[in-house]
């Protein structure tokens, strides 16, 4: 395998851990979410992440590259409980992912970067170019929804 | 068999009561669980005799979506109280056959994608998210469903454009 390839396939593990601990954790909140239609939002972006972390399992086989990278075990357990904590409002989890990426594009930036490199292996570069879209699209709803959500009249007590 | 409305707005469903609303969305789900099972399984089988490498990875993840979909669509039936029986349609099989044949071009099946894509994002599902009679759960986890399929349609033209060296 060529350097190139190389750090390909380690991108490639590296996301699909990531991808698979983002499942542990939305998982970890639909099982606390007291908004309805969040939780039917967070069911199928959970699915999404669990999908993308297949497919590059898949893909990683197919180039003959082993699965072996691991979010660490400290931060994935410490998002699951957060996440998975009723203590914290749903309104305070949205905005901590949020955080994370200031626009829908922050979150796509380093698969984009990869993509570009790999006109020698199309098949990995169609199926990154959707997981990117997969991932944009998830960012896209989690911001609709935060706005959404800050227009609504709370209840009179 | 029942059937029928009880007092409350119920349905038997089973053995369980589910609510009128549920009842209706109950054959939608279904429905759409059939369809997005056989749509993954004909794209499998697209995959397996694809030689374009770059239609093949973007297959993958459409064929994986579909599977998805189709588990995310039962969870949601058996969460109202439904059991999944449907299967998909003749129309929709005589697509699969399509997609699924190794002998017809990928240009054609592109097409053939694309318009039933199309079809059920601008048409049923776009029906089903906006109705007021679904509830709110369901509703996001279609609207989730439908934005994977303009996704995919997305990248369903560009590559078809890309063949067409257009």
């Amino acid at each position: 395998m060529s350097d190139d390839a190389h750090d390909v396939a380690a991108f490639l593990d590296a996301l699909r851990a990531a991808e698979e601990a983002g499942a542990d954790v939305l998982n970890a909140w639909v099982a606390t979410c007291r908004l309805d239609e969040l939780r039917g939002g967070l069911r199928a972006i959970a699915e999404r992440e669990a999908v993308h972390a297949g497919l590059l399992a898949g893909r990683l086989r197919e180039l003959g590259a082993p699965c072996t990278a691991v979010v660490n075990e400290l931060l994935r357990a410490g998002a699951v409980s957060r996440f998975g904590s009723a203590a914290l409002s749903d309104e305070e989890k949205l905005s901590l992912v949020l955080a994370r990426y200031p626009d829908d594009g922050a979150v796509t930036k380093p698969i984009r970067r990869v993509i570009e490199s790999l006109d020698g292996d199309p098949e990995t570069r169609e199926l990154l170019r959707l997981v990117a879209e997969g991932e944009s699209a998830t960012i896209a709803w989690f911001r609709a929804y935060q706005r959404a959500l800050g227009r609504r009249v709370p209840l009179p007590e | 068999m029942d059937g029928g409305r009880s007092f409350g707005g119920h349905v038997r469903e089973g053995r369980r009561a589910v609510s009128a609303e549920a009842a209706a969305l109950i054959p939608l789900l279904d429905a759409l669980r059939a369809a997005e099972r056989a749509g993954a399984e004909a794209l499998e089988r697209w995959v397996a005799s694809c030689r374009d490498p770059r239609l093949r990875g973007g297959l993958r993840v459409i064929c994986a979506r579909d599977r998805s979909h189709a588990a995310l669509a039962e969870e949601r039936l058996r969460a109202l109280g439904g059991v999944p029986t449907a299967t998909a349609g003749r129309e929709l099989q005589a697509v699969c056959g399509v997609v699924a044949d190794p002998d017809v071009s990928d240009r054609s099946k592109l097409a053939l994608l694309i318009a039933r894509l199309a079809g059920r994002v601008e048409g049923t599902l776009e029906h089903a998210v906006r109705t007021s009679e679904v509830d709110v759960e369901t509703q996001a986890v279609l609207a989730a469903i439908g934005e994977d399929d303009l996704g995919s349609m997305r990248w369903l033209r560009a590559v078809h454009d890309a063949l067409d060296g257009r």
